[in-house]
């Protein structure tokens, strides 16, 4: 069953991505809509294909960063898991109406036009560019989900100011606990999301 | 954990950099470049004893620093 505050985030999860993957779930979770991640759970049980068509039919949203699919580097293996999961996205709202028909799809890139040529099927599905920049990825998420939810959605600047608002108390109660910056980078993604709900709790300004 | 008043240096999300209060909506100033916006947060914060965190390009933070004062 679809959940209205549910967004499947399909992306990479890398030490280089980590800054836009960082802001953009705390856009989200800002929005007050919940990402849901492969990534954030770790039962090593259940086949990943399992998990993502689990995490797939929950979500009303989904959002799928395909700026990282292309080999970066001489020998680098071509990645196929973002694109494969937008198609299991895409598939289920066009395969089963009835359950997934009113799922909204994201795609960013770090290029505008990019992917149109390099996946033609995608032409008429809502594709936005980040640029590799973590503040673009925030405007674009924000801006997009202004389209679909209800009511007035705060504004970027404000999300933005929000979010490093957040990551200085968080790094300022972790080097409390004991954290270096090298570990507080490294903090796993589950905990870093409870970080930012705890501290919405407290701070949440829109 | 005592809640401490906070300045910010920011890429602004119109281009350049921001010198920003924590929890304020707007900035304080904008700035072209990053080292000008640097100085004049320092200035902000050592006057009005507080702390500042220089963020990167990307939001991470790369620098705090206290300017806040020392209890006897």
């Amino acid at each position: 069953m679809l959940i209205d505050s549910n967004v499947f985030y399909n992306c990479p999860f890398d030490k280089e991505y980590k800054p836009i993957l960082d802001a953009v779930i705390f856009c989200l979770k800002f929005l007050k809509l919940n990402p849901v991640l492969a990534s954030q759970e770790n039962d090593g049980a259940e086949n990943r294909v399992d998990k993502i068509c689990r995490l797939i039919s929950s979500a009303k949203y989904g959002i799928h960063d395909l700026s990282r699919i292309r080999a970066s580097k001489k020998g680098e293996i071509f990645r196929l898991n973002m694109p494969f999961e937008l198609g299991v996205d895409f598939g289920a709202r066009k395969l089963a109406p009835e359950n997934f028909g009113s799922k909204s799809l994201l795609i960013l890139g770090s290029e505008p036009f990019r992917y149109q040529a390099a996946l033609s099927d995608l032409a008429g599905s809502d594709i936005r560019s980040h640029a590799g920049e973590a503040i673009e990825a925030v405007e674009q998420v924000r801006n997009w989900f202004a389209e679909k939810l209800p009511g007035e959605t705060p504004g970027p600047s404000l999300i933005w100011g929000r979010y490093n608002d957040f990551l200085g108390d968080n790094f300022l109660r972790l080097t409390d606990r004991g954290f270096n910056e090298r570990q507080i980078e490294r903090i796993p993604i589950a905990e870093f999301m409870d970080d930012i709900d705890r501290w919405l709790q407290t701070n949440h300004i829109s | 954990m005592s809640k401490v008043v906070i300045h910010h240096v920011t890429p602004n999300i119109n281009g350049g950099w921001s010198v920003r209060k924590g929890g304020s909506a707007k900035a304080t100033r904008v700035f072209k470049n990053r080292d000008e916006a640097v100085e004049f947060a320092k200035k902000i914060a050592r006057n009005s004893k507080t702390g500042l965190f220089i963020h990167k390009k990307d939001g991470k933070i790369t620098k705090y620093r206290s300017f806040e004062k020392k209890s006897a």
